[in-house]
């Protein structure tokens, strides 16, 4: 999955670059596309996180759950915010469909699951998740983000999901 | 006055008030060396800045969330909490006893400070 939405990522930058070539500059996908991944790629995982709440009794995951919530809804605002201040609108595009239903396909698999075999199916996802949009955003959207305020934004969001890799890293080994 | 020896006039003056300046502010700080401070910590970046305070019995310490999303000031060993502190929300707690205390935020593991009280 990972490796099919990285080609989706590229081929999408490609496709930026031949539809809009005056635009766009610098090889990447557009700031209010990768507005609209990145805001999509949060709400995915904050229904990840509903899902969590809904099914496990694991503190831990719980626990795990609600700072999913707290922290990307914390980001999805901010990201609203600065897209209010710059008058701008996410601009919705393949990579964000392909996410979305590779997200609904995901959770159509967690949630025939209970008990210990949800808990340890939520805990590598989350982590599995995490470093793949780590990755997307370090080495793809924030080289490719035009405007400062919204590099920094995306800088921001890098360093609050590296701590939540870090954390499910923990979870996937509690409940192993 | 041989300090003021190759100085210019007006960096005499200067120097002058600048000297003034300091022994007022010095007498300040001694009359104020006992008074109780209060030591500001910033909750961002997901981390505690900064993340060592050095303080005195008397003083306080001031949380402020500057970050994007909220984090907790929560003792390690649970003496106390300040339950979720949403943007831009403050806390404070007192010192009350000398020793060493740390601290952590309950929703971001690695999150963490020390507060050295004497
Ligand atoms: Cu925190």
């Amino acid at each position: 999955m990972i490796k099919q939405i990285l080609v989706g990522v590229a081929a999408l930058a490609t496709a930026t670059v031949s539809a809009c070539a005056s635009e766009v500059d610098d090889g990447g996908p557009s700031d209010m596309q990768i507005a609209h991944i990145a805001y999509t790629a949060g709400n995915i995982d904050i229904r990840y996180a509903h899902l969590a709440l809904a099914i496990s009794d694991n503190p831990d995951v719980r626990e795990f759950a609600e700072t999913m919530l707290r922290d990307h809804v914390a980001v999805n605002d901010a990201a609203l915010a600065l897209l209010a201040k710059l008058e701008a609108a996410p601009e919705d595009n393949e990579t964000s469909q392909v996410l979305l239903s590779q997200a609904l396909e995901k959770r159509n698999e967690l949630k025939v699951l209970d008990g210990a075999a949800f808990d340890k199916a939520y805990a590598e996802n989350e982590l599995a998740y995490h470093q793949f949009v780590n990755k997307t955003v370090e080495e793809a959207f924030i080289p490719a983000a035009d405007n400062q305020e919204f590099k920094e934004l995306l800088g921001v969001a890098l360093q609050t999901f590296k701590v939540h890799e870090g954390h499910a890293e923990m979870l996937v080994e509690k409940t192993k | 006055m041989r300090f003021f020896a190759n100085v210019p006039k007006r960096r005499k003056a200067m120097q002058f008030m600048t000297a003034a300046g300091i022994i007022i502010l010095a007498a300040a700080c001694s009359a104020e060396a006992d008074m109780p401070e209060t030591h500001i910590v910033e909750m961002h970046g997901l981390t505690f800045v900064p993340a060592t305070v050095e303080a005195k019995v008397g003083d306080t310490v001031l949380w402020i969330n500057t970050d994007v999303m909220p984090h907790t000031a929560t003792a390690a060993d649970g003496a106390w909490d300040s339950g979720m502190m949403e943007v831009d929300d403050e806390w404070s707690l007192l010192i009350e006893e000398a020793g060493e205390m740390n601290f952590i935020c309950t929703y971001h593991p690695g999150m963490e400070g020390v507060i050295t009280a004497e």
